[in-house]
């Protein structure tokens, strides 16, 4: 087995852009966490961000869909434009935008309430079914797509904090994406998952590239390595490279990428 | 670095064998097992005063649940009827009746003990006065065999219950040694008995020379309707303030200032929001004097800082992630509150609900300042407005009330309150639980 090897990537083309971030900087009170960072995400790929911890690539993560909005002392500067709609207009509501841009966390955090609810709460509040059988509808296709399904559909009213932790991450999976987003964002979705049920999760995610744009932040280089197209390279805040995987991790430009995937830093 | 123990100074010093115990070690154990031991006495002392405490309320209190009555099978002819209501003094006609019919009773079964209208007056109070009216309002009742149960005097009761004896008695106005004679006497026949006293917890408070009269049923009333108005207004009031401070408002100065008045208000002693309600709402607002609805008002702002609080407590305890949860699936900050957060912090609401009603239960200080201590309450009242308007009083003043009179038998009916009122407790704080476990989820 060898992770570092990437696989043979088709990548889309500059035309299907779908997120574009033009000088974006970041502050927590006085700590300036994002130093002017651009970069272009483009549809329906997976995108990682790498680096070292506290270099700013959740930050980041979170910029994308105004989750930093809930922290009082964090203050976003500069664009970012999804689908040429800049996400920090006024006019702008974050919670239509959360609906568009899914988000799955570090730690798997389902409601305590049923399987069957925690898929279904998403689509409820944004009045995606008109009746039961068309949410029923949803929940089932959402962990299909989660790849839960086998393992949840007899149990679908059990609590969804009574499954097993691999269980529970792709339990929030397919809630994210129950509300069909059209951009997935993924904090360090297996950093709490053994390794098999990290391999369930990234083979999910190479799913998911069918239908989403998905940016993964993770710490695993090989995990970057195995499901991503694109990579970005994130060191003490600055973006220091962004190019396609095998480029990243064969041929990197910048010497502190090297150090890093080489693993003298980090 | 390949050998960890070649570099590695060598420790020297501590006892080599693991079997034996270093000073050190031995040292610690005594130490803890010391601390275990006070913890243990700390333990004791509490359940001893415990004990203690439910103990004597038992003892003093139970007493307030019987009543010793008297009580007679009697007939009453349509002559005798007409022949008393013609004399001059009619109820002691009836009292002379009434002498003569239980002198029979006790004749029948060989008990010779004379005694006279007096003698009855001492031991039951005024009995012709009761026959009289009961004939009046039922006239059909006459020539028919009527059982009365009339309740026998405070000293009767006492006596009866081995607390005063005969050598106590000086010959007066309230009792004299003689009566006791009949009153053995009344007891052999059984026409003296002890029953439950379903007055005590229905019935109204009485005059200060009728302690086996009073109950405590109306201002059980007075305390219910004083609850409901607590709940009602302080658990909503105090929870949407807590919801607001803890995940709405932004911090700041002004914020800082309201937590730090908050915390300062749970320790505010409750006379002072006595003096308040008696300003606000009594003087300025002009609602009624000793009405439910101002001491619910009064003890509502006693009991909002301690909700306040608590649910604040339990709305941090909530993990976070909850919040992301929501918030990434795209609900809105109100619908991540009330849809995740709130039944999560539901068990804690509502136990900070319970101790801030159960405080406010208990509490006279403030209700002296409203005029709901003193105030007798004689009469329940007669519907949901009333009883929220009406003059009442309340648990805790009618025991204080109880227990200020110079009456002992009172003595005996503070207890029994004293017990009415941790019942009353209980069950609020089984309901209580029982919602917890409702509401009670795993995460």
């Amino acid at each position: 087995m060898n992770d570092m090897t990437p696989v043979n990537r088709k990548l889309g083309t500059m035309q299907d852009l779908k997120i574009s971030a033009r000088g974006v900087q970041v502050y927590y009170g006085d700590n300036h966490a994002i130093k002017d960072v651009s970069v272009d995400i483009a549809h329906k790929t997976v995108t990682a961000f790498i680096g070292p911890s506290g270099c700013g690539k959740s930050t980041f993560l979170r910029c994308i869909n105004r989750m930093n909005d809930t922290i009082d002392v964090a203050r976003v500067e500069g664009d970012i434009l999804i689908d040429g709609e800049d996400i920090y207009d006024p006019k702008v509501d974050p919670v239509q935008l959360r609906a568009k841009v899914g988000m799955v966390f570090q730690k798997p955090n389902p409601f305590p309430k049923s399987i069957y609810d925690n898929v279904a709460y998403g689509p409820k509040i944004h009045g995606l079914a008109r009746n039961k059988a068309e949410l029923d509808e949803i929940v089932e296709k959402s962990l299909r797509k989660a790849a839960l399904w086998n393992e949840a559909k007899d149990r679908l009213n059990a609590p969804g904090t009574g499954l097993s932790g691999g269980q529970q991450q792709r339990l929030c999976i397919a809630r994210a994406i129950a509300t069909a987003p059209e951009v997935l964002l993924m904090d360090e979705p297996c950093s709490a998952l053994d390794p098999i049920a990290t391999a369930q999760v990234e083979e999910l995610i190479d799913e998911l590239r069918q239908s989403f744009s998905v940016v993964i932040v993770t710490h695993s280089m090989q995990q970057a390595a195995r499901v991503s197209q694109k990579t970005a390279f994130f060191h003490l805040g600055n973006l220091v490279e962004y190019d396609d995987t095998d480029k990243i991790f064969t041929n990197p430009q910048d010497s502190r990428t090297e150090s890093y995937i080489s693993g003298r830093i980090g | 670095m390949t050998d960890a123990t070649s570099n590695a100074p060598a420790i020297k010093g501590t006892a080599s064998s693991l079997l034996t115990e270093s000073p050190l070690m031995k040292k610690r154990n005594a130490a803890e097992a010391r601390f275990r031991m006070y913890g243990v006495i700390a333990l004791c002392i509490g359940l001893g005063f415990l004990v203690f405490l439910a103990v004597s309320i038992l003892r003093n209190g139970i007493p307030a649940f019987t009543q010793t009555v008297v009580s007679v099978e009697f007939t009453l002819t349509q002559e005798q009827f007409d022949e008393a209501e013609s004399k001059m003094l009619k109820t002691a006609a009836y009292t002379e009746i009434f002498v003569n019919g239980v002198t029979a009773q006790l004749q029948e079964r060989g008990l010779d003990v004379p005694f006279d209208g007096g003698t009855i007056e001492r031991l039951m109070g005024k009995v012709g006065g009761d026959l009289r009216s009961f004939y009046r309002d039922n006239p059909e009742a006459i020539g028919v065999p009527t059982t009365f149960e009339l309740p026998a005097a405070s000293r009767v009761e006492r006596y009866l219950q081995g607390n005063l004896t005969r050598e106590m008695v000086v010959d007066g106005r309230f009792l004299e040694a003689a009566d006791l004679d009949v009153v053995d006497a009344l007891a052999e026949a059984g026409i003296i008995t002890s029953a439950f006293d379903w007055n005590f917890i229905t019935g109204a408070d009485t005059g200060v020379d009728n302690p086996g009269g009073a109950g405590i049923g109306v201002s059980v009333i007075g305390s219910f309707f004083m609850m409901l108005v607590v709940l009602v207004l302080s658990l909503p009031i105090g929870v949407a303030a807590s919801i607001y401070l803890e995940e709405f408002a932004p911090r700041n100065r002004f914020t800082d200032l309201i937590e730090v008045n908050i915390s300062n208000l749970a320790a505010v002693p409750s006379i002072v929001f006595g003096i308040l309600g008696l300003a606000v709402f009594i003087q300025f607002a002009h609602l009624p004097q000793s009405a439910p609805l101002v001491g619910g008002l009064v003890l509502t702002l006693m009991t909002l800082p301690t909700i306040v609080i608590s649910t604040r407590a339990a709305l941090k305890a909530v993990p976070p992630s909850i919040r992301d949860a929501a918030l990434g699936v795209g609900a809105s900050k109100m619908q991540a509150v009330f849809h995740h957060v709130l039944p999560l912090a539901m068990p804690g609401i509502l136990t900070g609900t319970i101790i801030g009603l159960a405080q406010a239960l208990g509490e006279t200080a403030p209700l002296l300042l409203i005029g709901m201590v003193g105030y007798v309450a004689r009469e329940y009242p007669d519907g949901f407005a009333s009883g929220l308007l009406d003059p009442n009083s309340a648990m805790p003043a009618q025991i204080y009330t109880w227990a200020a009179r110079s009456d002992e038998a009172f003595f005996e009916k503070a207890w029994g309150g004293i017990i009415v009122l941790l019942l009353f407790l209980l069950t609020m704080n089984l309901i209580a639980i029982l919602l917890r476990r409702k509401f009670e989820r795993r995460w």
